[in-house]
């Protein structure tokens, strides 16, 4: 019972959308396949890898990731929060000691520090996760368990004569495998 | 148009010349291969230390027990020593946590390509040392039922904790670290985990490594986010591995007690904690590349440049030393001198000694290259430096609580009790129980990264 379920959880998902899926052992020929294919105008693609590789990002054109900005919400949330939380449970409870400023802002930096901190790096892990989506129980694209290892895949949406012309492309360009998904 | 394959450095400036850190033998499905060996089925050396660790918490957990029913009496406290072993345990493990920051973030930003084989182990040390480390205050605390009024929470009677407090600053402190140190471990275990879930040897591996893969497939836009994000993980957490190990010497620095009123503690706490680290980082890694075989992976440069950073930590530590025992010498406070002149020659005269010999004198040592290389000798020098750094705490702590500014405590020394001992091996056998456990279900060499210092595979064309 639990083993079935456990296998249906890692079971690949049923393909529902068609594309054409080439497999690269090659840094270069895939970089060039991405190429190619942006310039014919596939600019929806997905290139798989089990690490990044610089001449792939140039050829998408990726831009930086906007998580930057998430972070920086969480940590000025963090910052404020963190002073604001210190400021507001001494004006609610005032008691001199020690002959204190009741608001003592030296002491008070250590905890809108570590606030900062804290928040931004919780930010920073909500913003990867919600750009990349994840978690995701299931892949869109034909995942294959060797882009994991040693191998780039490169999926490209689309049908019918498209995908013929796709297909061609993607073995010019050096794949060692194409898969059409209709 | 030329068929020849060859193995080009890729155009990626950061991996031109990196790989020195791999040989040439070894590929990404080779890596693969050898790192998620270890996600198998223990034997049975793997089973004896395992049920050994958990027999020596059970006899903590008995003493833990024991101190909860009879009251914290049981510990040796004794007034004026009022924290003693507890504190100094605290201090060790959170110093202890430091290193795996260190490894993964702060030389991540200094782009020191040699971490990629180490960092994952130092990384899962940062997150259970912290773990031990937060258990000690709370067990300090007596009646640990009452742990959570460390923390601000809204209270009908307004009451909040004192913010002014170096005490409540390490509760910030060390919550935040622990938070944080687990999200960067967990994060960077994402597309590690993935290549278990595809190339795991059973199913119950491979749903391990399904759940900690958060379904990651390698996407384009997946790695962009998570460089994106990886980034800021590290550029928060060094300043916080900073911060958090300060935050724990002013809880001493803040005090007017002698021998702690100083404000070098900081960067001498700093510099200690990362000296410890990577000490134990060295004596986990020695054992596992041994037992796992995993020498091309964890090469003796890997090691010794953790050796060499044992040094440095060293020679900052000596300083400090140094320093800490000029300015007692030279400056105006007699309380100060005389503090000094008792860590060395007062009753607690073997643990002053203890400290300065296994923290400043045998790391003299490995400014020998062939003591950096000598891999069984590295070992019991890195044991060494660690019970040196136990001892530096137990010092500071101890000695100077144990002769406050009125002497007529003075005669009265603490000693250990059979209950603070028996907690103390339990907090290692509670770190080495997570350990033990992490090395065999998730990848503790990180797999994506090292794959990065190999040569892209390339077919240059005509």
């Amino acid at each position: 019972m639990i083993t079935k379920l456990v296998d249906k959880l890692l079971a690949p998902a049923p393909q529902k959308h068609p594309g054409v899926m080439g497999v690269f052992e090659f840094v270069d020929d895939a970089a060039a396949a991405v190429t190619a294919l942006r310039q014919v105008g596939h600019k929806d693609l997905s290139v798989y890898s089990p690490v990044p590789h610089h001449d792939i990002e140039h050829a998408l054109g990726q831009g930086p990731s906007l998580v930057r900005w998430v972070t920086f919400g969480g940590a000025t949330l963090g910052l404020t929060g963190g002073f604001a939380l210190c400021i507001y449970s001494v004006m609610s409870y005032p008691l001199v000691v020690g002959g204190k400023e009741l608001i003592s802002l030296p002491p008070f930096v250590v905890i809108g520090y570590e606030s900062m901190i804290l928040l931004g790096a919780l930010a920073n892990l909500v913003g990867m996760l919600a750009l990349a989506r994840l978690p995701q129980l299931k892949s869109k694209a034909p995942y294959d368990r060797r882009f994991s290892e040693d191998k780039i895949g490169i999926w490209v949406p689309c049908t019918g004569e498209d995908a013929a012309r796709v297909e061609k492309m993607l073995r010019g360009q050096g794949a060692e495998e194409v898969k059409v998904h209709a | 148009m030329s068929d020849e394959i060859t193995y080009e450095v890729d155009m990626n400036a950061e991996d031109v010349g990196a790989t020195e850190h791999v040989p040439a033998t070894v590929t990404q499905k080779s890596l693969t291969a050898d790192c998620l060996r270890l996600i198998s089925r223990p034997g049975w050396l793997w089973w004896t230390v395992f049920l050994f660790d958990l027999a020596i918490l059970a006899v903590a957990l008995v003493a833990e027990r024991n101190q909860i029913v009879q009251g914290i009496g049981v510990a040796g406290h004794t007034r004026p020593v009022m924290w003693a072993s507890y504190v100094t345990n605290f201090v060790f493990w959170v110093g202890i946590a430091h290193c795996g920051t260190l490894v993964s973030a702060i030389l991540f930003l200094f782009r020191s390509h040699f971490r990629r084989a180490v960092y994952r182990v130092a990384e899962a040390m940062t997150v259970f040392g912290v773990m031990t480390a937060g258990l000690f205050p709370i067990i300090h605390l007596g009646r640990p039922w009452f742990a959570y009024w460390l923390f601000p929470y809204p209270h009908q009677r307004q009451l909040w904790p004192n913010f002014r407090s170096p005490l409540e600053w390490d509760v910030f402190a060390v919550s935040t670290y622990l938070t944080v140190s687990t999200i960067f471990f967990l994060v960077g275990i994402i597309p590690d985990a993935a290549a278990q879930r595809d190339h795991g040897s059973n199913r119950f591996y491979r749903l391990i490594g399904h759940i900690f893969s958060f379904g990651w497939t390698g996407a384009n836009h997946q790695w962009k986010h998570f460089y994106g994000a990886y980034l800021y993980f590290a550029a928060f957490a060094t300043p916080l591995v900073l911060s958090v190990h300060s935050v724990v010497s002013w809880d001493f620095a803040m005090a007017q007690v002698p021998g702690w009123h100083s404000t070098i503690f900081a960067p001498y706490f700093v510099a200690g904690a990362i000296f410890s680290g990577v000490a134990l980082v060295i004596n986990l890694l020695i054992p596992i590349r041994k037992a796992f075989k995993l020498e091309h992976i964890v090469t003796v440069d890997h090691i010794e440049k953790l050796s060499k950073l044992v040094l440095l930590t060293s020679t900052i530590v000596t300083y400090s030393y140094l320093v800490e025992i000029f300015s007692a010498w030279y400056g105006p406070n007699a309380h100060e001198r005389d503090m000094f002149y008792w860590r060395f020659f007062g009753h607690f005269w073997w643990a002053g000694w203890t400290m300065v010999t296994c923290n400043s004198f045998i790391p003299i040592l490995l400014w020998f290259k062939q003591v950096r290389r000598n891999l069984p000798l590295l070992f019991v020098l890195c044991l060494f430096v660690n019970v040196g750094m136990w001892f530096e705490r137990f010092v500071i702590i101890v000695s100077s609580l144990a002769r406050p500014f009125d002497p007529m405590p003075w005669g009265v020394n603490y000693k250990m009790s059979w209950t603070e001992a028996a907690i103390l091996a339990g907090s290692f056998a509670w770190f080495f129980m997570f350990f033990l456990i992490f090395i065999r279900i998730l990848p503790a060499f990180s797999l994506a990264e090292i794959k990065e210092t190999l040569r892209a595979p390339m077919r240059r064309k005509a």
